[in-house]
């Protein structure tokens, strides 16, 4: 659905992103990740149409992103969306609906949706920044396009607004739509993306999938326990299911996938040792990212 | 695609309409016609309501200098919006010279209707104390203050092309810089320049000056139908002489204006259509 074939943008001579390839099939949920300055509003932005690639290609549902056929196929929604003080909220959206032919009653719908209805009629510039966001979310909204692209969509959301963004997002990928969105708020990410693209330097550092993700976590998982004794040979015996078992303070740490846990414990009551408490350390996105950040940093 | 054009359109009729720039202009151009058709006779010595061909004649150095300021200040300041607007503005799909056309056809008519105002104001005036005698020339003026917010226009949207979401403040400061030159410098530096001349050359200078500056074109083409030749200028008169008559006068005029409107629009499309947003 959205294609980057050897994408690379650099502006005045400061390179962007370089040699990106990347497809987002139909139907997937795909966050881009990557610190400040790594390229995703570029890569977010040259897939609305808004930037002309210095090299290689975008195309959407086929055709180059740059003409405005492919962009009937999309609705993007800005990082830092504005909108001009001197309209109401929902002159704007009314603005948006008819350039995208949508129905009379589609507007209400929106600006319902987005918690706007009562603030409507009341000009832009007495909004807050949570509300203007809510508006773009309302006018991203709008069209029935197949793709979504969300450019640090929840940056400025209070909490209805993220419930918003939450339902819009869930609904699409319920719909089979695409979307394509960045994000710093990796709770989102964790929540709505059947996959995972890391940038670094305008570079791809990665691609995971939600199942690939959930795999490395898992193996990122440590088991804490609290014995009445430490047995002579225990963490022999357990370093075949856990090669980075080891002993701090007085916890026993065991490295290692959820799965295994029954395994070890069985192995640490066959040791003659008590249990005295258990506690697990779930693998966590923002450790594998940075660890991914790192690597290619 | 013209529905688009005219959305666009009525979109930016509506904030220029709401804008405190076109109502601070419309207020202080109708406040200076106004005072034009009251005070000329004031500052020949005597008192009273001008008629229609003097209010004309004083009205033109107020259209002159006015307009394309007005034309290239709030141009710019719309045609050239923050980031995020412009952003999810130019994701929808729409062609952008569809966009940027429509939003110069808004911007258009706002300021023309700002403009009608004060002409309308003064003409009430001066038809109310002094007929309506004149009254095609004011017309004529006023058609002509309407072709130079379009040439302006153009100019703006050119200059806002390269600064849609970023860079407005260059893009400003050269709209003064288009301005000054335009309105001020360019004719002092042609007349200098003649003056440095022999006379064959210098003629050709001045006449090359009325064709090529979209202002002196509009001076020399409103003072001909208000006046004849009597309020000439060295320029014009030497333009006339070469035209050899008004009617050719009146054609080379009409197309170096419909020049000026047509091709600074044509370029701004073609620039933001290859720029980045």
């Amino acid at each position: 659905m959205i294609r980057f074939e050897a994408f690379g943008k650099s502006y005045d001579g400061h390179v962007a992103v370089r040699g990106l390839t990347l497809e987002v099939e139909a139907g997937e949920v795909v966050a881009l990740l990557g610190p400040n300055g790594s390229g995703k509003t570029t890569c977010l932005k040259a897939a609305a149409g808004l930037i002309h690639p210095t090299s290689g290609r975008v195309t959407v549902d086929g055709r180059s992103a740059m003409e405005p056929a492919a962009r009937r196929t999309i609705s993007f929604l800005p990082q830092k969306v504005a909108f001009p003080d001197a309209l109401t909220g929902r002159e704007v959206v009314e603005f948006y609906r008819r350039l995208r032919g949508g129905a009379r009653g589609r507007s209400d719908e929106v600006l319902r949706f987005a918690s706007l209805n009562g603030a409507s009629r009341r000009a832009v510039s007495t909004y807050s920044g949570g509300m203007v966001q809510r508006l773009g979310l309302a006018v991203a909204a709008l069209p029935d396009a197949p793709v979504l692209l969300l450019d640090e969509p929840t940056a400025a959301l209070d909490p209805e607004g993220l419930s918003a963004f939450y339902a819009l997002t869930e609904r699409r990928r319920g719909e089979g739509k695409t979307v394509l969105f960045t994000s710093h708020h990796l709770g989102d990410v964790e929540r709505l993306a059947t996959r995972f693209a890391v940038l670094v330097g305008g570079a791809l550092a990665g691609v995971l999938t939600a199942a690939e993700l959930s795999e490395r976590l898992a193996q990122r998982g440590v088991l804490r326990l609290r014995l009445d004794r430490l047995p002579e040979g225990l963490l022999a015996a357990l370093r075949p299911l856990s090669p980075g078992a080891s002993i701090r303070g007085d916890e026993l740490l065991l490295p290692g996938p959820a799965s295994l846990r029954p395994a070890l414990l069985d192995a640490v009551r066959a040791s003659g040792a008590e249990v005295r408490s258990l506690s697990a350390d779930e693998g966590r996105l923002d450790a594998l990212y940075a660890e991914m950040v790192n690597a290619r940093q | 695609m013209k529905g688009a054009f005219l959305l666009c359109a009525r979109q930016e009729l509506l904030l220029a309409v709401r804008s405190r720039w076109t109502q601070i202009f419309a207020f202080v151009f109708a406040g200076l016609s106004l005072a034009v058709s009251a005070s000329g006779y004031a500052l020949s010595g005597g008192h009273g309501i001008q008629d229609f061909a003097r209010t004309s004649a004083s009205l033109v150095q107020l259209v002159l200098l006015l307009v394309p300021l007005s034309a290239l200040l709030i141009g710019v300041l719309s045609l050239a919006p923050e980031r995020g607007a412009a952003e999810l503005l130019f994701s929808q799909p729409l062609g952008r010279p569809v966009i940027l056309l429509g939003q110069v056809a808004g911007l258009w008519a706002a300021l023309t209707a700002a403009q009608a105002i004060g002409f309308g104001a003064a003409g009430v005036v001066v038809f109310s104390n002094a007929g309506g005698e004149g009254l095609a020339g004011f017309l004529v003026l006023f058609a002509g203050s309407s072709v130079l917010t379009a040439v302006f226009l153009g100019i703006a949207a050119l200059l806002s092309a390269g600064a849609v979401g970023r860079r407005r403040a260059r893009a400003l400061a050269l709209a003064l810089v288009v301005w000054f030159i335009a309105v001020v410098l360019f004719d002092v530096a042609a007349l200098g320049l003649a003056s440095l001349l022999r006379s064959g050359t210098a003629s050709r200078v001045l006449i090359v000056s009325v064709l090529v500056n979209p202002v002196g074109a509009l001076r020399t083409g409103a003072l001909l139908a208000l006046q004849g030749t009597t309020a000439f200028g060295s320029a014009s008169l030497a333009f006339l002489r070469f035209t050899k008559g008004t009617v050719g006068a009146g054609l080379l005029l009409g197309g170096s204006l419909l020049l000026w409107t047509v091709v600074p629009l044509a370029l701004a499309t073609r620039r933001l259509s290859r720029a980045d947003i």
